[in-house]
């Protein structure tokens, strides 16, 4: 009994080798077949337990992959309507629990594809969405802790929930509704002050630089000066004070927007405070610009990261946990230990357990500056260059970080959990099976229930990944008139693919011009 | 028999599978307007009524009709302006504000006048009509009503939000400006107040 159970033992530990190596490996890779000792005179394979388990726990997971390259190589080709088309095919692949995402993926294809109202509504629904995922379902979090974070709604990062409203903003300004494009702002103001009260932590993401300077533009757009120097003004907080993990430096626009602004609402003291940060930057007082038609060029650069798999199988020592734990300052901010999970792990001692984390894989954009040149009619050039406001993939980073301590303890201890029941199912059928056909049945039902441990851990991969690596902004005022509007992107790949963007627009006095354009790779 | 038994089994449990979930997936039940449906807790039917039953009752009651009415021997001809959404929802106020000007029409005490967007199409109107309709039936143009008052307002909310409670204030300020000397003659404000709790968890 003794010994077969050690050949059970090395047995497990071979499938686990075998099926563990350190590279990521799709749940739908069938693993290797593995021979039971002959003594018990039939053989096993686990590649029909783990395709089983994988059609069961990873349906689903593997399309998403091709959709996003899909929806990608659309964008590549200017088909920003092909690449909604795909996201909207793509609706019950998404599934009930990822219904934010959906709305989020598709809000951004609608509006590179100029369909803003159907966008707007996309985007409604999953800020909605989002709202009703305040409240947790117990039931859905311990079918989540059983199988996967998969199995959880997506919720959005808080800076994925942020950028719903912006677009939304952006959509109705495009539309010329700058009354609804300012509730919007006004939400977004709500949305990130209810955030930095929930986060304590002073050097997480707990307010949003480009969406504060989005605001402003839209506040002085639409006349009210006074908000929009107090949106600069925080946006200008933002930029300077998140500038070591955001890569995103203060705009050199934000500067003349902030003097601007200071002196129109005759804020003396805020002027001269801006003039001594800012002596070298030139600006143009509000009057002279009430005269000019105002253009704001919004550049959606390259790809959002994705998101992998990343295995690791740990043994389960607890003096290495503690030790992992301690590093990571978990254990003092949890302060009291937790039971459950330390029974489950002391348990386990010495045992092996496989979990899955999430890595970020960034897609850096090969574009590091967009140019669009404003033609008029009667020839005259305005060239504005666009800086960069928003370094999504810096933000995904942040976010990723900031949870993983609490994603991986909660994969060690689903891992531990699913291994404690995959054990607790073995020696149950020995002992239902009766003394002699014991051992066999037990390592039988051993490798189907620890095989589908294995293959159902899964991280949660899920990101918007319609958006964009790097936002860039430019601004600029120019006479009324009909122009002509003409994009380039400096240093970047040359785009054969890339058609004559050729648009027109035509402004009055104290109009605003909102261009949107998606720049890939 | 032991094959037949639980194919039986099989077809049962299937059933009630199916059928598990069918029961409620849809239910409609018609209520009077009036009922106060108060579901994500944003502004919605009640909230609207409101504002238009105390508008009407406010601009009724107070003395700037009869003043009118005692100096020019006539009703005041109002115009409805903007009203401007200050608030963080996108909210449709052109349903209090019809409520509004039905109730004071209705009331023979205000003759209402079209408002701004209104006004292009009409004009159109007229304009075809000097063109293609009978002599006798085109309307000139230059007989206009000029209004004597405009109506503008502001919705405005203030939020405040921590830990899944959200207190929500509206405020609703209308006001009547003479349209000859900017004169304010009437305002009417209402103002609801809303806490919304959200669960953390529920089973």
């Amino acid at each position: 009994m003794v010994r077969s159970e050690e050949d059970q033992e090395s047995c497990r530990k071979e499938a686990l080798h075998l099926l563990g190596s350190p590279t990521q490996l799709s749940s739908l890779d069938p693993g290797p077949t593995v021979l039971v000792p002959a003594r018990w005179g039939f053989s096993i394979s686990t590649r029909s337990i783990v395709i089983v388990a994988a059609l069961v726990l990873g349906a689903g997971c593997g399309p998403s992959a091709n959709r996003y390259l899909l929806i990608e190589a659309s964008l590549r080709a200017h088909d920003a309507k092909g690449a909604d088309a795909i996201v909207q095919q793509a609706e019950k692949e998404y599934g009930d629990k990822s219904r934010v995402l959906y709305g989020m993926d598709r809000g951004m294809t609608l509006q590179l594809a100029g369909d803003y109202q159907q966008s707007n509504a996309v985007l409604e629904q999953a800020e909605d969405e989002v709202d009703r995922l305040y409240t947790r379902k117990i039931r859905t979090e311990t079918l989540a802790f059983m199988t996967s974070d998969t199995a959880l709604p997506y919720e959005g990062d808080p800076y994925e929930q942020v950028m719903i409203n912006v677009l939304k903003a952006l959509n109705y300004a495009v539309l010329g509704q700058w009354q609804d494009a300012l509730v919007e702002v006004r939400r977004i103001d709500h949305r990130l002050n209810v955030l930095s009260d929930r986060t304590k932590e002073k050097n997480a993401y707990r307010d949003d630089g480009f969406a504060r300077y989005l605001s402003g533009i839209l506040y002085e757009s639409t006349g009210d000066v006074n908000n929009a120097f107090i949106a600069y003004r925080n946006a200008y907080e933002i930029f300077d004070g998140s500038r070591s993990w955001s890569h995103t430096g203060v705009p050199s626009q934000l500067r003349t927007d902030l003097l601007r602004t200071a002196e129109a609402m005759h804020l003396t003291q805020e002027f001269t405070e801006y003039q001594r940060l800012f002596p070298e930057t030139r600006w143009e007082s509000s009057q002279t610009l009430q005269q000019l038609a105002h253009v704001v060029v919004i550049s959606y650069n390259g790809r959002a990261p994705h998101k992998e798999d990343q295995f690791l199988d740990l043994p389960i020592s607890l003096d290495a946990l503690q030790l992992v734990l301690l590093n990571r300052g978990f254990s003092q901010a949890s302060g009291h230990s937790n039971r459950p999970v330390d029974t489950v792990l002391y348990g386990l001692n010495g045992r092996v357990v496989r979990v899955a984390l999430p890595q970020l894989i960034r897609q850096k954009t090969q574009v590091p500056l967009d140019t669009v040149n404003l033609v008029s009619d009667n020839g005259s050039r305005a060239t504005m260059n666009t800086e960069l406001v928003q370094n999504v993939t810096a933000l995904a980073d942040k976010a990723l970080s900031e949870r993983m301590a609490g994603i991986t303890v909660k994969a060690l201890a689903r891992a531990a959990t699913k291994f404690a029941l995959a054990e607790g199912a073995t020696r149950g059928a020995q002992q239902a099976a009766g003394k002699d056909a014991a051992p066999w049945v037990g390592l039988l039902v051993g490798m189907v229930t620890k095989g589908l441990a294995v293959a159902s851990e899964e991280a949660d991969k899920r990101s918007w990944q319609t958006l964009p690596d790097e936002i860039h902004l430019a601004r600029a005022w120019v006479p009324p008139g009909h122009y002509q509007v003409q994009g380039r992107q400096v240093g970047g790949p040359q785009d054969p693919l890339k058609p004559e963007t050729l648009r027109t627009i035509s402004l009055g006095a104290g109009e605003t011009a909102i261009l949107i354009q998606r720049v890939m790779p | 028999m032991i094959e037949m038994d639980r194919g039986r089994i099989g077809i049962v449990a299937l059933a009630v599978l199916l059928l598990a979930g069918c029961g409620q997936e849809t239910k409609i039940t018609r209520v009077d307007s009036g009922v106060v449906t108060d579901l994500s807790g944003r502004w919605n039917d009640t909230d609207s009524r409101i504002v238009a039953e105390s508008m009407v009752k406010e601009a009724l009651e107070y003395p700037w009709l009869n003043n009118f009415s005692g100096a020019n021997h006539r009703q005041p001809v109002v115009v409805v302006g903007t009203i401007q959404n200050n608030s963080h929802e996108h909210i449709n106020v052109d349903t209090f504000v019809a409520d509004l000007e039905r109730e004071l029409t209705n009331s023979q005490k205000v003759t209402f006048v079209a408002g701004k967007g209104d006004r292009e199409e009409l004009r159109t109107e007229r304009k075809e009509q000097a063109m293609y309709a009978r002599e006798d039936t085109q309307k000139a143009p230059g007989k206009e009503i000029g209004a004597d008052y405009m109506m503008k307002g502001t919705i405005a909310t203030i939020l405040d939000e921590a830990e899944g409670t959200k207190a929500v204030f509206y405020q609703i300020d209308l006001q009547m400006v003479d349209l000859e000397s900017n004169a304010k003659v009437w305002f009417g404000q209402k103002k609801i107040k809303k806490v919304v709790e959200k669960k953390r968890s529920i089973f």
